[in-house]
């Protein structure tokens, strides 16, 4: 692509919707400015794409009492890859691997198929009762 | 970024309603909101200008499959119109670019309609 890399890595809390989603865009920004991407950019777009699916579901679900520990976030950019986590303490996610994309007709339930056919990595993992999610996207 | 709507009526009687922000899982409902009260006021022929549209998640998208079952249940009918290439992806990816046919712009939109 011959685009200049600097080294970028971005942490937060999120203990809101509005605010969590504010700051993943703001994030991925950041990270179109240290690559060096423009913002038509496939490649980020489509990252910025799964990484709001994936942040969106973590939002609404991962703090179900609203007094649980925020939401962890991390975004870094390794060489040309970008490498984003969550954790959260919301219920397990049941159905991660085996959703698949709904008829035109639905509502819902696009977020997590767009996610997996977006990047090139999506891992969910359960341990004990916290909630694991790598999002990976060479760029 | 809070999703802000203006609503208009076009010269045919098509109401234009056009968001600006972000239509995601925090958008939806005001867009859910104001196509209910485009329906109640106007005749069920909207056109929804996205010109304003930075990003949509699936959830924007799933407020916009509803507005369109709404307007349908009504013999009506929903246009997009000035959707950016994050917005086209997303339908494209989706497959929902069948369901919904988008026009370049706001006029053409209503040419016809």
């Amino acid at each position: 692509m011959g685009t200049r890399t600097e080294p970028f890595e971005f942490h937060a809390t999120f203990s809101e919707l509005d605010e969590g989603l504010e700051k993943l865009h703001e994030s991925v920004q950041l990270l179109r400015e240290a690559s060096g991407r423009t913002p038509e950019d496939t490649n980020v777009m489509h990252f910025e794409i799964a990484l709001a699916e994936i942040g969106a579901n973590v939002l609404t679900h991962g703090r179900p009492n609203h007094v649980d520990p925020p939401v962890e976030y991390d975004l870094e950019l390794d060489h040309d890859t970008a490498k984003a986590s969550f954790i959260d303490r919301g219920p397990a996610v049941v159905d991660f691997a085996t959703r698949a994309m709904p008829d035109a007709e639905s509502e819902s339930g696009r977020g997590l198929p767009m996610a997996r056919w977006l990047l090139d990595e999506l891992i969910y993992k359960r341990e004990g009762e916290v909630n694991k999610w790598r999002l990976v996207k060479r760029l | 970024m809070s999703l802000e709507i203006q609503s208009r009526q076009a010269d045919n009687g098509v109401t234009v309603v056009a968001p600006t922000g972000r239509l995601d899982v925090a958008g939806a409902p005001t867009l859910k909101e104001a196509i209910s009260e485009a329906l109640k006021n106007g005749p069920p022929r909207v056109v929804l200008d996205m010109e304003g549209i930075s990003f949509v998640d699936s959830t924007g998208l799933g407020s916009v499959i509803a507005a369109l079952k709404q307007i349908r249940s009504s013999q009506g009918d929903l246009r997009l119109a000035a959707p950016n290439q994050q917005v086209r992806v997303v339908l494209e990816l989706t497959t929902l670019d069948r369901v919904f046919p988008y026009f370049s712009t706001v006029e053409e939109a209503l040419t016809g309609f």
